[in-house]
């Protein structure tokens, strides 16, 4: 694993290339999900990536501009610059390796950030493996503020009670700081305008969503790309991540079932 | 431009742990540098992307850090001994001390604990004197009697009309009569040593650091209380004479995992106006020195001097 700084200089981004142990003919993208969820979600992708390689598949990991160790202010992410910085790291991985067919795995905004970047046409991934995809983006919005709020309730010896009456009164309140990681007015304007209808996916590609039964979101916005004719497929998991809770040795940081879907879904 | 450089490294002795360095973008360094760890399971940018931040913040006044993953988390590979974890996190963290002195020159640390990584941090101190600062966040807790009592009453206070409390008041009655919800929520991989054993190696450790005149910053938060009296959180030690050598710190409006973007802007000026003293109390008064303390001014962002009186507020 090779740690790395790649990208322009006025956009560097940190990455962790994982090296292929053996001769194979693919590589992985992997895009993040974004604040707390990148954070609850680091240590899966970590195992996931030497489990790749060792198998023969080189892996990116990256962190998008102003998130994790690259460079820049939390406020300064936002959707447009972060859907580059993924052709942007689709670049540095084909650069690592030539010929292989690049599959991008994107997880969480990370997904919604790969069918915005393949739709852009900068960059060809051979496949796209979305795994619960934010495709409502202002009730993403809604749940994430509200499960900030539970955060400081949960955190504080003795909550403040005016945290909920102003969560139930402000639309606004809590969205720029979501789970302690800042969110610029900007970003919050892209989220609330991510809808299913303006998230498309393209023919070039195949594209597997992998997402829970329950998720009538997803699930729907699948059947839509479905309808138009794209080469889509969708296929239930569950599993006990809870995506915005806090690595904690207990709760399964690495859930095995995802894992080894995962490694499947690359694998097949 | 920005006030910082940052370079990914990988080292130690077989080359498997990763940090990142922040020095300051140009001028001459502080003569200490500074160490971040993991808190708990997270990787080196820490909660909320706290580490980061701080770092970045330390270098624009002159001090240059590694964040870093231990041994087994975050990218960090396994270790490849069979060191107890506690000696494995001290020859980690001498690792970063030994590569930060080759690349950068500089040979005394900061170390900042939060949480768990207190302990590593103490541990560290301990072991190893090029240590001169120990921050332990919201790191050994010994709340006595009065402390244990006053906490509970001011939760059944606050109960009756609000929620939040008896949501939580739930949750500890779950863990009390449900091992399975004490095992989920239980914040130690492994047994964790008996309370009589933590305070032995509490006081033997902080009796040692005190001897050696490391400058120490224990700091707590309202995740622990409401508030503190007598440096509450210290309980039987609060008035030994070792724990009168260390600054003590209790922020009510903080919490333990910094949730709030003001909780880290607090966070972060109490940190650095600590970490410029610990510099300047170093004794070294080298060009360096005087160029970093120059550079922010003698400032802090908030304005206060850099060099403070030693206090305990209490809120």
């Amino acid at each position: 694993m090779t740690p790395m700084l790649f990208g322009p200089a006025s956009r560097q981004l940190f990455g962790l290339f994982h090296a292929p142990e053996r001769e194979g003919k693919l590589a992985v993208l992997i895009c993040m999900p974004l604040g707390q969820e990148a954070v609850r979600g680091h240590r899966l992708f970590r195992v996931l990536a030497d489990r790749l390689a060792r198998a023969g598949v080189a892996v990116l990991r990256f962190d998008y501009h102003g998130s994790g160790d690259s460079p820049g202010e939390d406020t300064d992410g936002d959707l447009e610059g972060w859907r580059r910085d993924v052709c942007t790291a689709h670049e540095e991985l084909r650069r690592r390796t030539g010929a292989r067919r690049i599959i991008w795995l994107g997880a969480r905004l990370g997904a919604t950030l790969a069918v915005m970047a393949a739709k852009s046409g900068r960059c060809d991934p051979a496949r796209l493996i979305l795994w619960d995809p934010i495709v409502d983006g202002a009730r993403y919005l809604e749940t994430l503020r509200a499960g900030h709020v539970d955060a400081l309730e949960r955190s504080f010896c003795v909550p403040d009670p005016a945290w909920r009456r102003q969560l139930a009164r402000d639309p606004d309140a809590f969205t720029q700081e979501i789970f302690g990681f800042g969110v610029s007015p900007l970003m919050r304007d892209q989220l609330r305008a991510l809808a299913p209808a303006t998230l498309q996916l393209t023919a070039l590609h195949e594209t597997v969503v992998l997402a829970d039964a329950e998720d009538h979101a997803a699930q729907q916005w699948a059947a839509q790309e479905t309808a138009r004719h794209m080469p889509v497929r969708t296929s239930a998991f569950a599993h006990p991540l809870i995506w915005t809770s806090d690595p904690h040795p207990n709760n399964a940081m690495v859930p095995t079932e995802a894992l080894q879907r995962l490694l499947a879904a690359i694998h097949e | 431009m920005s006030d910082y450089k940052e370079t990914p490294v990988q080292f130690g002795p077989d080359g498997s742990l990763i940090g990142i360095i922040t020095t300051p973008a140009e001028g001459p360094l502080a003569p200490v540098a500074c160490l971040m760890l993991n808190m708990g399971a997270n990787h080196r940018i820490g909660p909320r992307r706290i580490n980061v931040k701080l770092a970045r913040e330390m270098a624009g006044r002159g001090i240059s850090c590694i964040r870093m993953d231990l041994a087994g988390l975050g990218d960090s590979g396994p270790a490849s001994g069979s060191e107890h974890f506690l000696t494995q996190a001290v020859l980690d963290l001498q690792a970063a001390m030994n590569l930060i002195q080759t690349m950068l020159g500089v040979r005394r640390f900061i170390v900042i604990g939060l949480c768990s990584g207190a302990t590593n941090g103490l541990s560290l101190a301990v072991a190893d004197p090029r240590v001169v600062g120990l921050l332990m966040f919201d790191g050994y807790a010994f709340p006595g009697r009065r402390a244990q009592l006053e906490r509970q009453f001011r939760r059944a206070l606050a109960a009756p009309t609000n929620p939040a409390v008896i949501g939580k008041t739930a949750r500890w009655l779950q863990r009390k009569f449900s091992a399975k919800a004490a095992a989920a929520a239980a914040p130690h991989i492994f047994e964790p040593d008996p309370p009589e054993v933590t305070a032995a190696v509490f006081r033997r450790s902080m009796t040692q650091v005190a001897e050696r005149n490391v400058a120490v910053l224990l700091f707590y938060t309202g995740t622990m209380h409401v508030t503190d009296r007598k440096r509450d959180q210290l309980g039987p030690f609060a008035k030994e004479a070792f724990t009168q050598r260390f600054e003590y710190r209790f922020i009510g409006e903080i919490d333990h995992s910094l949730t709030s973007m003001e909780s880290q802007r607090i966070f972060m000026e109490v940190v650095c106006d600590w970490a410029l003293r610990v510099v300047q109390g170093a004794g070294v008064t080298s060009t360096p020195h005087a160029a970093a303390a120059t550079r922010s001014g003698g400032q802090l962002a908030s304005g206060r001097p850099a060099v403070a009186l030693q206090r305990d507020p209490v809120l």
